[in-house]
């Protein structure tokens, strides 16, 4: 690279400073949108995440279900805001991992009890989004994996209100 | 090191905090969950559930015709609910007692569902939100003979749920009937549907 390509105002630089904010607005949208959703019809939620059959006491379920969407919104928010960016972004990958797993698991269940290609397979998973084709899902889920794992290691206050709960003394380095 | 310190305790942080509040803006929410309430009454081993196939009860049709139960009723027999058929249904809307108080129907589905169309003068019982609808629901309930619980019919569970609530609220089992066909077998049947509240006296054309 030449050196005028890195430079301050270069497009590749701007576009290194930009792409990690609206990676992180993206992010943030998305999960208060998908939590909006789920917690205003939180029984519908319920039912859905019984339909996993993965918590089986009603305690658990509740609380799961209850807690979620809003845990969810909240997320999203310090993300928009820009606060505590890499503490919501491992606890989206969090969320993220655990249940891509569990509707790939569900997505196998049905592709082996019924004569239906894999990529075929619809249904609700709780995600906000309604009826989903379950490829097109997991690779949503993949990509908003990939882009939150991004924001853990990506070190940029561009827009952030407060990006570490913490003063870190190498963060400052690529603070604008 | 370091950095990866610092990132596990921030994510621990929001974390508990982003707990912290969606606990409290559940327990603000008026369409919140009640966290210690099992909305789900036979997945944690209700008494019904544990009740023999043998006691169930499917009340038998005037026609004496024959009724293969689907896995919906079968499921629900095998709970120790009592079931109903269409036929069943059909004469007990037309029974003399219905407007006397005597036969009771009930609507386990939500506000939407419910409003777009139910059974003419059915109770409407979201057992989601129970406390909502048993003042008027449960003195219906108590004064009837026989009590007919429908959703939507196919896979749904409400019903059943509904079912079980009313009978843990205090209404004898005896009364207590399942309709499974639900309000899709009812409209298939082309029988009355009413509209808006309970009692709107707007009724959809039927399509026999």
């Amino acid at each position: 690279m030449t050196p005028s390509a890195n430079g301050p105002g270069s497009a590749g630089s701007r576009a290194a400073e930009i792409f990690p904010v609206l990676a992180r607005w993206f992010l943030g949208g998305m999960f208060l949108y998908m939590g909006l959703s789920k917690a205003l019809h939180p029984v519908e939620f319920l039912k859905l995440v019984r339909q996993y059959d993965l918590l089986q006491h009603h305690l658990l379920l509740n609380f799961v279900s209850s807690t979620l969407p809003w845990f969810e919104i909240f997320c999203g928010l310090l993300l928009l805001l820009g606060v505590a960016v890499r503490g919501a972004a491992v606890m989206l990958v969090a969320m993220l991992v655990p249940f891509t797993l569990a509707v790939l698991f569900r997505a196998l269940e049905i592709h082996g009890a019924g004569n239906i290609a894999f990529c075929a397979i619809k249904f609700d998973c709780g995600c906000g989004a309604g009826e989903v084709l379950i490829c097109r899902k997991l690779a949503e889920n993949i990509l908003l994996t990939g882009l939150s794992g991004a924001l853990i290691f990506w070190r940029t206050h561009r827009l952030c209100l407060r990006n570490s709960l913490s003063r870190m003394p190498s963060s400052a380095t690529t603070s604008n | 090191m370091r950095m990866a310190k610092t990132v596990v305790v921030e994510a621990l942080a929001v974390a508990a905090l982003g707990v912290a509040f969606a606990l409290a803006a559940n327990a603000l929410s008026p369409r919140g969950l009640q966290l210690n309430r099992n909305y789900f009454p036979q997945a944690a081993g209700s008494s019904l559930a544990a009740t023999p196939a043998t006691n169930s009860t499917v009340m038998t049709a005037a026609t004496g015709a024959t009724h293969t139960p689907s896995a919906a009723a079968q499921r629900l027999q095998q709970r120790g609910l009592q079931l109903v058929t269409s036929n069943q249904v059909a004469e007990l809307f037309r029974d003399p007692r219905y407007e006397q108080g005597l036969v009771v129907f009930i609507d386990a589905r939500d506000d939407q569902h419910y409003t777009a169309g139910h059974i003419p003068g059915a109770w409407q019982f979201y057992h989601y939100r129970a406390d909502d609808y048993l003042p008027a629901v449960l003195p219906a309930c108590m004064a009837a003979l026989q009590i007919v619980v429908y959703c939507a019919g196919g896979e749904c569970e409400d019903s059943e749920f509904a079912t079980i609530m009313l009978r843990d609220a205090g209404v004898p089992r005896e009364t207590l009937f399942v309709y499974v066909g639900g309000i899709t077998e009812w409209k298939a049947n082309g029988l009355p549907v009413e509209t808006g509240p309970r009692r709107s006296g707007q009724l959809l054309p039927t399509t026999p």
